[in-house]
């Protein structure tokens, strides 16, 4: 190619940014389209990082948004630890929360890359595994009082060195998962992150190595540049909230509060967790690296303007965890409910700051309510485990300019986890779908309403299933709160009815056994906080709401103050 | 004599190719369109040309032999919200599923939390729930609800519904109860456009499924009034030939046939230029080519392999899946309209916001103040502001130069030149990047495919992306700039079949498999039969949609039909396993594979055009003037010959660094390229000192 003209390096920057994003998205596409379990194929519930060889991320390609930031510190660890070691066609395989990892379940695999002999760059997937061993099929085991009750701890270890697969280890690491679908989706990842390395390699060889570390320090300085900027736009101060969040599985009446004060300095930005109730016995402990993470989603919904998410923007802000805290658990803790603990991370972030930035905050979102469920399949005789994803995604909270999103799922999520769709979920689990729509009345009240949440109604056709149930949000105080004068959205419910007509309502972490052929399991996802007066709603919103059956009469009339004739126009 | 005319109905525009069948001579013309009524403006269009002829429009159209249209009628009803007022039909408890999607809200707008998704096609008001249930083995858990399904008939008729969708959970697998809904359906309401799912895509995935079959209803009285209103306005005409219209798979079909099938024209428009691209590079001998069309506000890249246009079946339009074979394009925000700013980070971006035709670029001089790529090509001399449309439209050189130095130059600390070389830089480098992605995403080189510039942009960058792609030449059709409707002419009919057939890879029957295909490939004969194609030009393509057992996707595997044999079958399955290594980065030889769908593809093949210009005279390339412009290889302005691209012909040489000038397309001839116009009039940039053939 011809020398670039002026303005190179940022030109340079722009064009290797856009070419890492499109590496990122063809490695994401591999994974959701060759991989095997539901979570991921439907779900999405993956990332995909470029990181610099010392484990700095350069760019992230985050399907879901909780595991974007969180994979960093992991890949520090992984970096610094193989550093003298790493060689071409190595596969490095992690999971631990207490070496940087986030859950025990999202298991990282990553390669690296080199040019010319030369190792330049890491390319990584982390996703959620169908089975990681452990008491309970699935992971989530609300008796977990310690991380060895949970599930199978991988401090990084390489999977293939240089090129070659180290069967011990794969025999070793799978012969403790139940389901063989855990090591095909690994083998997918595998296959994305060779893609990567391909194109990778590909790019390497257009621009040659330090072109591409220049570019590289350009994006990571721009990004710094672009969040400094948006942080200014914040008025100075430090801006205080709490939240709780409830039943650590251990003690199902306990409450854990979540003290946060936000301080805003010029271009710097702090989080300052002190003051964060101690870890709690049970799964409910949030590793740090989710905690970083739970900002980082906040920060970008509240950030004007569209910024590269990459460790430059990092620099600018700070996150203080107190050790032992819920927010930053010590060894050895157990963890796997901590990634959902993100829900009420990011609820309090946008509580603290509904009065430095109100037209940039959102209402509260419904919270995970969750089953999964695991059985075995009578159609084939092959055990099955299943999250009943589309089950638990209620609503999102209201803004300033735009309604919350109907059947969203979690704010931790982004929102981004894809629905699976309901013929596919038939044909791979044995689950009869009765009811899967959005629930009327769910939405809180507002100028803009919360999203809309949905009920689903499944009936079991196989003997003896398993539900583990994990979450929250099932009072109204712990449903999505609306602000500056929205209501709350609807409580999540679940419950099974037994072919005998008896009721079942477990608690919020909870494990049901021996559940029958023929029972019907219902849960609701509550619907999305409100935002704003809901007087303020524009009355042929509300019609349009009452005509489409979402919202009705009795609510038109009750919390947005229509009256009949409103009503009739 | 007689004529052939391919038409492009666009948004502003509309495109017109005429070729004369005698000497296969050809030329363009461009009239406005008429958005409220696309076919008075199309039938205008004819009587100019008419005029150009110096013939009178019934003279004009008894020459006629052959109208071929791609339309955005459908597009344009999608996105705009004013199709068919539709209701739908679909299983008790499943009523908000085409509302859902696979999720509001795309990877795009991960933390906008304003974003707001476009509108489903129909409101939850007239979706409603019908008792009865099919389960994914295909057997009836719950009987039609008749007489609820009647009375939601009739409440949607009441409601003034125009058209209908039915779509039953599992209906792929069974179809009895949707059959029995449209005999229902059609006795209560005859004269209501009805989809039926199993009829419009009979596979698996409801979201995909209902939402085509929704998009289907929705277009389709759109479509069969726009098509009622042209042929009769034609017959009227006494036009005695034949009208084809341009479905979104890149091949084209009788009006009676589209009707049927209406979601299949939703991105009819640009479905030609790759037809017509690749003509072009069958002319020069290649096999594949990679079509690029630039033009006010995006960038769109296709490849053709083999001679056959991409198609996926897995697009969307506005957020709305819809999974009919379309022609697989990449788009992105580059355009001529496309906007330069300075991000937080003090980085130089182009796009994707773009001014488009209103206000447009500020040299317009329509009120547009923020600066455009257009506006850059004009500061460096790349496009002349008096001979822009050939001189129809002035523009202003000194509002595009203080545009670019207030919101580029002065930021940056740069002088205007070279802030506008920068935005060309970052905008050549962006379609570059986007050029080779969609190579490297069909398994090619990029520099393996000749590329083909089309679009009123593309031939000004094409010198550019073939410097940063190292790419040896580029080929700019002499009619570019309506590339699409010149494609209308030359795709062959196509008509696309599909069957669910889910079974483990060992329980395979090739004879019944077989027997499948042949069936589907015997119905689209029927339609080529129908559509008046000789038995010698018609052929079929099978294709197998194959996985490893537990996934859920698929890897398409196209063979002959003799592979169904027992023969057969190793050979599928060997290209099954090296396609899944070629995406995926790996393949599992040995592991459970399955087949879930069998598709059939039936093209007609219609004749194909020679192109030709007339032949050259031996006398120099016509030189126009020459101006200061630009040059990338030396980064400062450089006085560069201008020459006549509307008067240049076969033979004709020109050496860069050059700009060769007509009325619709302008070539930037970098200085290590060269042109020549070769015996189809096509011109041929290609690197300095590379022998090329005439």
């Amino acid at each position: 190619m011809p020398d670039a003209p002026a303005a190179d390096d940022a030109i340079l920057t722009s064009i290797v940014a856009s070419r890492l994003k499109s590496i990122g998205q063809r490695m994401g596409v591999v994974v959701e389209r060759s991989a095997r379990s539901p979570l991921l194929v439907e779900g999405r519930d993956f990332s995909v990082g470029i990181y610099d060889v010392d484990g700095t991320l350069v760019e992230q390609t985050e399907y879901i948004p909780v595991l974007g930031y969180a994979t960093t510190p992991g890949m520090r660890e992984i970096a610094r630890r193989f550093a003298a070691s790493v060689k071409p066609g190595d596969v490095v395989l992690h999971n631990d929360p207490y070496t940087g990892g986030n859950q025990l379940s999202d298991w990282k695999v990553t390669k690296p890359v080199f040019h010319e002999g030369e190792h330049v760059a890491w390319v990584v997937i982390v996703a959620h595994q169908a089975d990681i061993g452990g008491a309970v099929p699935g992971t989530y085991n609300p008796h977990a009082t310690d991380m060895w009750q949970e599930g199978l701890r991988i401090t990084p270890v390489k999977l293939y060195d240089g090129g070659t697969r180290r069967d011990d280890v794969w025999e070793l690491i799978f012969g403790n998962v139940r389901l063989d679908v855990v090591a095909d989706d690994v083998t997918a990842m595998i296959g994305a992150c060779t893609v990567g390395e391909r194109e990778l390699g590909a790019l390497l060889r257009a621009y040659g190595t330090e072109r591409y570390r220049q570019a590289v320090a350009g994006l990571l300085d721009a990004a710094e540049q672009s969040a400094a900027q948006a942080i200014r736009s914040i008025a100075d101060g430090t801006y205080r909230a709490e939240l709780t969040v409830h039943d650590d599985g251990i003690d199902h009446t306990g409450r854990w509060t979540i003290r946060l004060a936000v301080t805003v300095a010029g271009d710097h930005l702090t989080f300052d967790f002190a003051g964060t109730d101690r870890q709690a016995t049970g799964y409910i402990n949030t590793p740090r690296a989710v905690t970083i993470s739970s900002v980082m989603i906040a920060f970008f919904m509240i950030a004007e303007g569209e910024l590269p998410h990459n460790d430059g923007v990092l620099r600018r802000i700070e996150v203080l965890t107190p050790e032992g805290s819920l927010v930053n658990p010590s060894f050895p803790a157990p963890t796997c409910f901590g990634n959902h603990v993100a829900d009420q991370l990011a609820a309090v972030i946008m509580l603290a700051l509904v009065e430095a930035v109100p037209e940039r905050v959102t209402a509260c979102w419904n919270a995970l309510l969750a089953s999964t469920v695991n059985g075995v399949d009578p159609r084939t005789g092959r055990p099955y485990v299943d999250i009943l994803l589309n089950a638990c995604k209620g609503g999102g909270g209201g803004t300033f300019g735009a309604d919350g999103y109907d059947h969203i799922g979690l704010i931790g999520s982004g929102g981004a986890i894809a629905a699976q769709d309901p013929e596919m979920f038939e044909l791979v689990n044995p689950h009869l779908l009765r009811r899967f729509e959005y629930l009327p009345d769910s939405a809180g009240a507002g100028r803009w309403r919360g999203g809309l949440g949905v009920v689903t109604e499944l009936e079991f056709l196989d003997d003896g299933a398993e539900a583990s149930i994990f979450g929250d949000g099932d009072l109204p105080e712990t449903a999505a709160f609306g602000i500056l004068g929205g209501t709350a959205g609807s409580i999540n419910e679940i419950q099974f009815t037994y072919p005998d007509g008896h009721v079942h309502r477990p608690r919020l972490k909870d494990l049901v056994s021996n559940i029958p052929r023929g029972t019907v399991y219902r849960q609701v996802a509550g619907g999305g906080g409100g935002y704003g007066d809901p007087a303020e709603r524009p009355r042929e919103r509300v019609r349009k709401d009452v005509r489409n059956g979402v919202v009705s009469a009795a609510q038109a009339r009750a919390l947005y103050g229509m009256t009949d004739e409103e009503l009739a126009e | 004599m007689t004529y052939l005319v391919g038409i492009d109905v666009g948004g502003t525009f509309t495109d017109f190719v005429l070729v004369d069948e005698q000497d296969f001579s050809y030329r363009a013309h461009k009239s406005p369109s008429t958005p409220a009524d696309p076919s008075q403006g199309l039938l205008q269009g004819l009587r100019e040309l008419a005029a150009l002829l110096e013939l009178e429009l019934a003279d004009f159209l008894r020459q006629l032999t052959l109208i071929v249209h791609g339309t955005t009628v459908t597009t344009n009803a999608v996105l705009t919200g004013r199709g068919a007022a539709t209701g739908l039909i679909t299983t008790e408890g499943f009523r908000d599923v085409l509302e859902m999607r696979r999720g509001v809200r795309s990877r795009e707008h991960l933390y906008d939390n304003t974003y707001v998704a476009p509108a489903p096609l129909v409101e939850r008001r007239r979706r409603l729930p019908v008792g009865e249930r099919v389960d994914a083995a295909g057997a009836v858990r719950i009987p039609l609800d008749e007489a609820g399904l009647e009375d939601a008939v009739r409440a949607l008729v009441d409601d003034g519904v125009e058209a209908l969708a039915v779509c039953f959970m599992h209906a792929y697998a069974n179809d009895e109860h949707e059959r029995r809904a449209r005999a229902i359906v059609e006795r209560l309401a005859p004269g209501l456009f009805l989809s039926v799912s199993s009829e419009v895509l009979p596979q698996v995935r409801l979201f995909n499924r209902i939402s085509t079959t929704v998009m289907n209803s929705y277009v389709g009285p759109v479509l069969r009034r726009y098509v009622e209103r042209l042929v009769s306005g034609l017959d009227e005409l006494g036009f005695p030939g034949v009208l084809l219209v341009m479905q979104s798979n890149g091949g084209v079909a009788t009006p009676e046939l589209v009707s049927r099938l209406p979601a299949s024209t939703v991105l009819s428009g640009p479905a030609g230029g790759p037809v017509a691209g690749f003509a072009h590079a069958r002319e020069r001998g290649a096999v594949d080519c990679l079509v690029v069309d630039m033009g006010g506000t995006s960038y769109d890249a296709s490849i053709v392999k083999h001679g056959e246009v991409q198609t996926t079946r897995e697009g969307e339009i506005d957020r709305h899946p819809i999974s009919l074979p379309m022609t697989d394009v990449l788009t992105i925000g580059a355009g001529g309209g496309s906007i330069a700013w300075l991000d937080e980070g003090g980085l130089l971006r182009m796009g994707p916001q773009s001014a488009g035709a209103y206000p447009g670029p500020v040299a317009y001089g329509r009120g547009g103040e923020e600066p455009t790529c257009t506006d850059a090509n004009l500061v460096l001399g790349h496009l002349d502001p008096d001979f822009f449309l050939g001189g129809r439209m002035r523009l202003d050189v000194d509002a595009a130069r203080a545009a670019i130095a207030r919101r580029i130059a002065d930021p940056l600390g740069l002088d205007a030149v070279a802030a506008a070389a920068a935005m060309l830089e970052v905008i050549t480098l962006m379609m570059a990047a986007g050029t080779k992605d969609i190579a490297l995403a069909q398994g090619f080189d990029v520099r393996e495919l000749l590329l083909v510039a089309a679009g009123g942009a593309g031939a000004l960058h094409a010198g550019a992306i073939a410097e940063e792609l190292e790419l040896d030449r580029v080929l700019v059709p002499r009619l570019s700039a309506v590339l699409c409707a010149f494609g209308m002419l030359l795709a062959d009919l196509r008509h696309d079949y599909v069957r669910s057939y889910s079974r483990g890879w060992a329980e395979v029957d090739p004879a019944h498999a077989r027997a499948l295909l042949d069936e589907m490939v015997a119905t689209g004969m029927a339609a080529l039969e129908q559509e008046g194609t000789e038995e010698a030009d018609r052929s079929a393509v099978a294709t197998a949609e194959i996985r490893y057992r537990g996934q859920h996707h698929e890897v398409s595997v196209s063979f002959p039909l003799e592979d169904l044999s027992p023969a057969g079958l190793p050979r599928i399955e060997d290209a099954f396993h090296a396609r899944h290594e070629q995406l995926y980065g790996f393949s599992s030889r040995g592991r459970d594979m399955e087949l879930v769908t069998l598709r059939a593809t039936v093209l007609g093949r219609r004749p194909r055009l020679r192109l030709h210009a007339p032949p050259g005279d031996g006398a120099a390339p016509p030189r126009r003037r020459s101006r200061e412009a630009y040059l990338r290889s030396r980064r400062a302005l450089a006085r560069v010959d201008v020459f006549d691209a509307d008067r240049m012909l076969p033979g004709h040489r020109v050496s860069g660094p050059a700009i060769v000038e007509g009325v619709t397309t302008t070539l930037v001839v970098p200085e290590s390229f060269d042109v020549l116009v070769d015996r189809s009039g096509s011109f041929v940039m290609h690197r300095k000192g590379l022998e090329e053939l005439l």
